[in-house]
Formats: structure tokens, sequence, C-alpha cells
């Protein structure tokens, strides 16, 4: 449990912060397409590295996971300047095609019922030492780089034409953007599942939005939220006996409502 | 004295549609120059395309600084978007500062004089995203003066803004070129393209005319521009119809 409630913790605080550029740039679906993005990249982990003793190797699954986000986030961007269709669209088209593409693949996979449930609805409760130390490592490493590069991020999110203009080499650092949301939906599922991972990425952010005129309040409010969502979601889970994972979801999305209620009309 | 923009051959293209075609072009430093054309004319694409921001599908554009500022026509603000009109007019500072480098007092000076002319400074904590159009194209453009840039390509700064707010861009535009910038400014209005620049470059896809407003703003160039949607009202020449030439 306790390595449940660090791991939690850690992903809240990623989701949090990384969820904001999500809610500033509107890309909410594909956020969600990321999430379930990242199905075929668990599937060919799965297939690569079950092998005789039937058990896949967690490390492969991260990093196949993290390639099916970026992958899925990179489709979209690329469907969108071929065909100029709405960016739902586009977004929506790869959701589709990569979760049936998983889905596909991992019904390939023996015992596949199993796995898929640990990875729609999480496995907090199950995390290992290691997995507490890469989560940190992983939830610092993005820290560190959305502080490098705040203000290309904050300009490509506020408008692309200005950020160009002003230098900022606009399609990588939408691109480097994108890798941070898969880090996020990655780390994120282990904990929530893919299915939940959205509740950490957008109701802790969307609560901050209400509470914070300025990015860098809305960032740690929203973080702070998030990281809460952890534990009490734990304590929920564990007192009501119920899934921990959507316990989680549901405390982030209840601090939400909350703020939506009692915030003074503007 | 060198150009500070020049186009060679320069023809862009958005999938099959040609929106500019072989554009020789010189943009004199320290000049202001109105760009007319109807809707669909390349002026925003011939912007888009001197920050790098669409690629010249044959030919090339060369800009002879590195100190651009490009105001886009209609940026969308997301309501919630979080960032004061303090912080959006300091994003100005961004492209000079690099990403790490934080605020000296020179560019705390320029962001702030840059609120005061744009009017803007009583609006500082407010959110962008709460402000009227007008308030927010004042706090769009009081960015771009903070930026100090060399080159300015402004397009259609005027749409949404009141009487006054206009009168403070033109004489902007006017302290500008005073200053030896040079300022391109995409408009529809031909009465002040042929009073106020010093010179005016007329498109429809095709360069049809660049030089002074006596050239320039004669009725059969700007029949050429606007593909005949022209008229002389009251002794002013206006454009009668935003039709993409296109459109028949």
């Amino acid at each position: 449990m306790r390595n449940g409630a660090a791991a939690a913790m850690l992903v809240g605080v990623l989701c949090g912060t990384v969820g904001c550029f999500v809610v500033m740039r509107g890309t909410a679906l594909l956020a969600e397409s990321v999430a379930h993005g990242v199905l075929p990249g668990v599937a060919v982990a799965v297939l690569l590295t079950a092998g005789t003793s039937g058990e896949p190797d967690k490390a492969a699954i991260l990093c196949g996971a993290l390639a099916g986000g970026v992958l899925t986030a990179a489709g979209s961007a690329f469907i969108l300047r071929r065909t100029r269709l709405r960016e739902d669209t586009a977004t929506a088209v790869m959701f589709v095609f990569m979760l049936a593409l998983g889905v596909v693949l991992i019904s390939r996979v023996e015992g596949f019922a199993v796995d898929l449930t640990s990875f729609l609805f999480g496995d907090v409760l199950s995390v290992p030492d290691w997995e507490v130390a890469l989560t940190l490592g992983l939830t610092a490493a993005v820290l560190a780089t959305l502080w490098a590069l705040y203000r290309p991020f904050v300009l490509v999110s506020f408008d692309r034409r200005r950020a160009a203009s002003l230098g900022v080499p606009v399609e990588r650092t939408e691109l480097a953007l994108m890798v941070l949301l898969a880090v996020a939906v990655v780390v994120g599922f282990t904990v929530v599942g893919a299915l939940l991972v959205l509740g950490l990425l957008i109701a802790p952010p969307a609560a901050a939005a209400l509470l914070t005129k300025r990015l860098p309040a809305m960032m740690a409010v929203s973080a702070a939220i998030a990281a809460a969502s952890g534990p009490l979601g734990l304590l929920v889970s564990w007192h009501f006996e119920v899934a921990a994972g959507a316990s989680i979801a549901l405390v982030a999305v209840a601090a939400f409502a909350v703020t939506a209620v009692l915030r003074p009309t503007p | 004295m060198s150009a500070i923009l020049t186009t060679r051959d320069l023809t862009v293209r958005y999938g099959d549609v040609v929106a500019l075609e072989a554009i020789d072009l010189e943009v004199p430093r320290g000049s202001s120059i109105a760009v007319l054309g109807p809707n669909g004319s390349g002026k925003s694409t011939l912007f888009a395309t001197a920050v790098g921001l669409t690629e010249p599908a044959v030919g090339a554009v060369t800009v002879g600084t590195d100190r651009v500022a490009y105001l886009p026509q209609q940026i969308a603000v997301e309501p919630m978007f979080p960032a004061t009109v303090s912080d959006v007019v300091a994003m100005g500072r961004w492209g000079a500062l690099g990403w790490r480098r934080r605020m000296s007092d020179h560019d705390r000076v320029l962001v702030a004089g840059a609120m005061t002319t744009l009017a803007v400074d009583h609006l500082a904590r407010r959110r962008l995203g709460e402000l009227s159009g007008g308030q927010r194209q004042r706090a769009l453009l009081a960015q771009v003066a903070a930026q100090d840039a060399e080159l300015l390509l402004l397009d259609e700064p005027f749409t949404g803004v009141d009487r006054p707010t206009e009168d403070t861009v033109r004489k902007l535009i006017d302290a500008w070129r005073d200053e030896g910038r040079t300022v391109m400014v995409a408009t529809h209005d031909l009465a002040r393209a042929s009073r106020d620049y010093d010179l005016v470059l007329a498109l429809n896809r095709r360069l049809i005319a660049f030089g002074p407003a006596a050239e320039t703003c004669t009725e059969e160039v700007l029949a050429a521009t606007f593909a005949g949607h022209v008229a002389r009202i009251g002794g002013l020449l206006i454009e009668t119809e935003h039709r993409h030439p296109g459109a028949g």
C-alpha cells in the first residue's frame, strides 16, 4: 500500500503538471487517444517478451507503451497536416485505429483478459519498489524538461504563428510536448489504468484553471490536487472495498466538481 | 541600403492552390509598407513564409534580420488561457531572452512602455481571455511592440479596434518607421494605404505593383489587384467586395 500511495502521488504530480498543457491547448481528445494508443505497443511487448515463462517483461511493456503513445500523437498530427480535416476527426481516426490494432494484437496473447484488465484499470496495489523509483525518475525528468522548455511550450500553446516569429521551432516543440504527454500517460496507466488516466490529466488542471489566472500557479495547484487524489483515493478504495485506480480518478474529478460549484461566479 | 526582406521567384502552394506565384520583391529597410489585396491574394501567406511557417514551393525568401515580429490575423485566445495581460506582453521579450534568461530592467522597461503606449497597463492583472476583442488586440499589439523588432509584419492589425486605438497604432507605425524599423501592414483600407505609408505593395497571388503610393494606388493598378472590385466614392477609392480572386 505504501508503494501504491507513493506511486499515486508521483503520478499525480506528473499528470497534474503535464495536464495543464492538455487543458490549455484543448487537446483532451488527443490525450485520451494517446492513453488508448499505448495498447498496440503493450501488445507487441507482451508478444515479444512473454516467452516460455509466460511473464512479459514490464520494462519492455513500458517502452512499448511509450512507443505506441508517441506514434498515436504523431499519427494524428500527420493526418491533420495531410488532409486538413478538423483536429478532433484526425485524432479520433488514430484513436480507433490504435485501439483496434491493440485489441487484435493482444487477442493473440494467451490469458489476455487478465493482462488487459491490469492495463485498462491499473494495478496500484502491486507496485514494486523498482517501479516507484522509475516513476520518481520519469517524473523528475519530465518536470526538468517542462522547466527547461517552459517558454517554447507556452508560446506554441498561445499561438503557433507568434511562436514561430519569436524563434520557436514549432513542430519540434509540439513533438516534445507530445512525448511528455505520452510519458505521463504511460506512467499514469500503471496506477489508474489507460481508461482512467485522463481523470488525472484533465480534472486537476481544470480545477486549477478555475482557481488561478497564471500558468505557474495553475501547475502548482493542479499537481497538489492530483497528488492528493492518490492517497485519498486509496483511502476510499480501502474503506469501501472498491477498485483503487477508479477511486483515485473519482477523487480527482470530485475535486473539480467541488471547485466548480464553490468558486465565486466570475 | 540593403533590403530587409527579399523574395526571388517566390511561389507558395497549399496543395493544388497557388497562394503566391513568382514574387520578386525587395523591401527597403526603414520604410512603412501597406500590403493590399483581396482576401486570398497571398498577403498572410507572404508574412507566414517570411517567418518560416510556410515553405516555398519554388524560389526563396531572405530576411535580413532575426528580429522579426509577426502579428497574425485573428489570434484565437481560449477564455481560460492562464496568462494575464502582463504575462502576454512579457512573452514578446522571450525571443530576445531565449528560453531561460531572466528579464532584465531593460526588458521590463520595454514591456511597461509597450503597455502604456497601447493603454493596457490598467488591464495588467486581467486574464487575456476576459478582455473585449478590442482590448485583446491592443494587448497583442503591445506584445509585438515589446519585441523591439527590426521588421514588423502586421496582418490586419486594425480589425476590431476602436478609432482611438486605430490612431494610436498609426502613430506607433510612424514612430517605428522613424526609428529605422520596417513595418509591413496588410490592410483593406485603400484610402489610408495611399496616404499614410511610404510604399504600397499590391498583390493578387502575383505581384501587381510595388512602389510609392502615387505610382501604385492608381485606378488601373487597383482594378487589376481587386479584379475590378474597386470604386471611387466621394473622391476615395474603396474595395467594393472582399472576395477570393477565384470566386467568380
